[in-house]
């Protein structure tokens, strides 16, 4: 079980992620790039077989990624909380009752799905990373 | 460490052959108790392992038969025996569901069975209710609704990504935080075992599915209907299990705390006191205790 630390979020993220051991079981074939989009600031996420290999806060204009994540900041919220309100516990459910949008390409989200929905849990120990 | 000491479970499993519509099916069931019939239904894509922790509830088996099927396509129930099946797109409807399940009940013989479903189950529950209110003594659709469009996606049979692990962790969601990780982990199994009758099932659940206008058909005092569903649930949310209920004349219905879409698999021990009060009520309705 991850546990908090006194460190930022952002590094916070890729410790935990690149220390789990569920990713790092499964995650040979996780790579892919993605875009957070939590109203406030937008984080992007390259991800090469399983571990974070670029963690960006605002990226640059024109950045390219292979799919994004938006919602309200208010959604994330609820998201990144340890224990997650109905609605907002996932990216299926946000998405389907709350302002959660999945943009982009989603077949690299789907081909990707298992990991990835892993990975976006840890932010129920990071809370909102910025 | 600790060792688990050896232990045979008092559920059997058993094969019957029905006739459905002229198509033969060998139908896998697993049960165990004894007195009034509970029939049990899976959800789409999964099978009957959902039910483990009822089928071995003794507080529920001293008084009821509880018997929970495997779908043609799924667990062990085999798809037709004689029909080339693989030269047809799988679309599961409601008019076949509903045969399938009386056909079942016929051949076992039961006796005014009570009739539970979740999911995709809860609305065949939901359609018996409607058809065969004199063939169930009472029906409770668990995660039900009367109509719940937007779950027949593509994505469950994209031949680009991994099926297995689509199915299994896009339904991950339904299932509550708050609900234990091997549960949880166990459904994710079962999941991504069934991809290949999931998107047909969900023909059903999502598009064949709509009682919109037929709710106020449904007498709910003749056939007792005891809704449940978990907060959890973004798919058939507590609002629609409400709005289903109040338009069947006599219908009742509970909305489940910390639990999702996949209660009895998901997190039985939070699922039981919210069915056993179920079984309370329809005994109460019926006048049978």
């Amino acid at each position: 079980m991850a546990t908090a630390t006194t460190q930022g979020p952002l590094e916070q993220f890729r410790q935990l992620n690149d220390g789990d051991a569920e990713l790092q079981a499964h995650g040979a074939y996780f790579s892919c790039s993605y875009l957070l989009d939590m109203e406030d600031h937008t984080f992007l996420v390259r991800v090469h077989r399983g571990r974070i290999e670029e963690l960006t806060i605002d990226p640059e204009p024109l950045t390219a990624y292979d799919f994004a994540i938006r919602a309200s900041a208010e959604t994330w919220r609820g998201f990144c909380r340890p224990t997650p309100p109905p609605m907002c516990h996932g990216i299926w459910a946000a998405t389907f009752r709350r302002d959660m949008r999945l943009e982009g390409n989603l077949l690299v989200l789907m081909q990707n799905l298992r990991c990835l929905t892993r990975q976006l849990e840890l932010l129920r120990v990071t809370g909102p990373l910025g | 460490m600790s060792t688990t000491p050896s232990r045979i479970s008092p559920v059997t499993g058993h094969y019957v052959t029905i006739d459905v519509e002229g198509i033969e099916y060998k139908v896998f069931y697993l049960e165990h108790g004894e007195g009034q019939p509970l029939v049990c239904q899976h959800t789409a894509g999964a099978h009957n392992h959902q039910w483990r922790d009822l089928l071995e509830d003794e507080e529920i088996t001293s008084n009821y038969r509880v018997i929970a099927y495997d779908l043609a396509r799924h667990g062990k129930s085999d798809p037709p025996r004689n029909t080339e099946w693989w030269k047809e797109e799988y679309k599961l409807t409601a008019n076949h569901y509903v045969a399938f399940i009386t056909a079942f009940c016929d051949a076992l013989g039961l006796d005014d069975p009570i009739f539970m479903g979740s999911s995709f189950g809860g609305n065949v529950a939901l359609q018996l209710a409607l058809h065969h209110p004199d063939r169930f003594k009472a029906v409770i659709p668990v995660e039900g609704a009367d109509h719940s469009p937007g779950f027949y996606l593509d994505w469950w049979q994209h031949p680009h990504a991994n099926a297995a692990q689509v199915c299994a962790s896009g339904v991950w969601d339904l299932m509550a935080p708050q609900s234990p990780d091997k549960d949880r982990w166990a459904t994710w199994f079962y999941y991504s075992q069934g991809s290949e009758s999931f998107k047909g099932d969900l023909h059903f659940y999502s598009v064949d599915h709509d009682l919109r206008d037929r709710l106020g058909d449904i007498d709910g005092e003749q056939c007792p209907v005891i809704m449940l569903t978990g907060d959890y649930d973004y798919l058939t949310t507590p609002e629609d299990g409400e709005r289903t209920a109040k338009q069947i004349r006599g219908a009742e219905f509970v909305e489940m705390k910390d639990i999702g879409h996949f209660p009895m698999s998901e997190n039985y021990p939070r699922f039981a006191p919210y069915l056993k009060h179920a079984l309370r009520r329809i005994a109460e309705l019926t006048g049978d205790r």
